[in-house]
């Protein structure tokens, strides 16, 4: 509930990331570096896939992260819809090219890991698809965002696509789960404990971490400026309006 | 309950009036399956194993275009507003509309749908599975198309957007009900796939009309 009144007020929130914004900046710096490091030198070479097993550290955490802000968006579009929280429609602005970028990112790599491993640069495997609509998604609303010039319309219409697509996220998840297809399951997270070997999951871990810590700093970065331009835009108008 | 019906019959007979319209969408339909084997090559057994996709994209294109005007033409004379003032509550009158939409579509399947197996030699095995999936399938495609109509209204006809943010919420469908024609084509059991369809439907129905009553209600202003 805090959070939802206080920042209500987007003066609170430009003065909040003001202080956490470097700090991320900082943090997905150092986190970079060190997870850089570890995984595309220190890190041992697959048994199996040698070397093209680092393309993993910077595959996976773009997709957790293109999912969760996409999560993110949903339920930033849901409070937007039924509270009307200032900041709501903002976020979701802010936050869709960068989410679009970081699928993208996965589809990208995923690619460049399944021609040597799979042999093939694409295959309509459950997980593959169901990411490659989740892409679509985030270019459908930002299409549909920008084709409307009034911000309080644009948030609704957007907003509604949004929680409709929320239904894809599920299906991303869980989508190795219930087609066993070529896309290898859950192994980070699952029953029974992580089927990484400690030397790769803390690589992994760092480079999530990076991740999260460079969208964050990214979004935010977003949200100052669409707040400072549709403040600019205001002004003009009451200019134009009371030379 | 009787203002339903009575929209209900409105609805169909505003359907009934505008032939035109319905003869264009089913000719535009054999347009399309009779393009396909053009770009794909005539050889019988390719056409034979592709033909149930085939019927499909068709259809979906057919619903993408009878979608465009699902609700302009209320919108832009006031029909609606007159509507959402009516006792009737507005989420109803979605229903009946897309009621109406659902069976001028599958009408023109209808008549179609045998021509059609007779152009690409779909056997009397995989036919009535096919059939099955459009019953089951199109009326979802109507009411998620109609989704997003209601939410691009104020955008005034814009059929490549349409497109965009509908083609991503057919895949799942399209998935489906191929897979339910496959199976019956190997002779395996179609169950599986057209119960998730059932169940699409099902979780459609009931959701559509309050969401499509929500995006119409604020989308005019």
């Amino acid at each position: 509930m805090f959070i939802t009144t206080r920042f209500a007020n987007p003066a609170e929130f430009l003065r909040l990331s003001r202080w956490l914004m470097p700090l991320l900046a900082g943090a997905a710096v150092t986190a970079f570096a060190l997870g850089l490091y570890q995984a595309l030198i220190f890190s041992p070479p697959d048994y199996q896939q040698g070397e093209t097993v680092r393309i993993m550290y910077i595959h996976v955490p773009a997709a957790w992260m293109g999912l969760m802000l996409y999560a993110a968006m949903a339920i930033a579009a849901g409070v937007g819809i039924v509270a009307r929280h200032p900041l709501a429609d903002v976020f979701c602005v802010a936050a869709a090219p960068v989410g679009a970028v970081l699928v993208a990112i996965c589809l990208v790599t995923g690619s460049l890991w399944g021609k040597p491993t799979w042999g093939a640069w694409w295959v309509w495997d459950a997980r593959l698809t169901s990411v490659l609509i989740l892409f679509l998604l985030y270019c459908g609303y930002m299409v549909l965002r920008h084709a409307f010039d009034d911000h309080e319309r644009g948030s609704r219409a957007g907003g509604i696509m949004l929680l409709v697509g929320a239904v894809n996220i599920p299906i991303v998840k869980f989508s190795v789960d219930w087609w066993h297809t070529l896309h290898q399951p859950a192994s980070v997270l699952r029953m029974g404990g992580s089927a990484l070997a400690p030397e790769m999951l803390q690589p992994l871990l760092l480079m999530a971490l990076a991740y999260a810590c460079l969208t964050a700093c990214l979004v935010m970065l977003r949200m100052k400026t669409i707040l400072v331009t549709r403040r600019a835009d205001a002004a003009e108008l009451m200019q134009m309006e009371n030379p | 309950m009787r203002g339903f019906l009575n929209l209900l019959r409105h609805e169909l007979r505003l359907h009934r009036r505008q032939k035109v319209q319905w003869v264009a969408l089913v000719l535009f339909f054999m347009i399309v399956l009779i393009l396909l084997p053009f770009a794909l090559g005539p050889e019988p057994d390719l056409l034979r194993r592709l033909a149930p996709g085939l019927v499909w994209i068709s259809a979906l294109l057919m619903t993408l275009l009878a979608l465009d005007h699902m609700f302009i033409a209320d919108a832009r004379d006031g029909t609606l507003d007159i509507m959402a003032l009516s006792p009737v509550p507005l989420p109803l009158i979605i229903l009946s509309k897309s009621i109406a939409q659902i069976v001028m579509l599958l009408g023109a399947l209808a008549i179609i749908i045998l021509p059609a197996a007779l152009l690409l030699g779909i056997g009397f095995v995989v036919l009535p599975i096919l059939a099955l999936t459009l019953v089951l399938g199109v009326p979802s495609l109507i009411l998620l198309g109609g989704i997003v109509a209601a939410v691009t209204i104020a955008l005034q006809r814009n059929p490549a957007m349409l497109a965009l943010l509908l083609i991503p919420f057919m895949i799942p469908i399209l998935i489906f009900a191929v897979a339910a024609c496959d199976a019956a084509a190997i002779g395996a059991s179609a169950l599986t796939p057209i119960l998730f369809l059932a169940a699409l439907l099902a979780m459609l129905l009931p959701s559509s009309v309050f969401i499509i009553a929500a995006s119409l209600k604020h989308g005019q202003g």
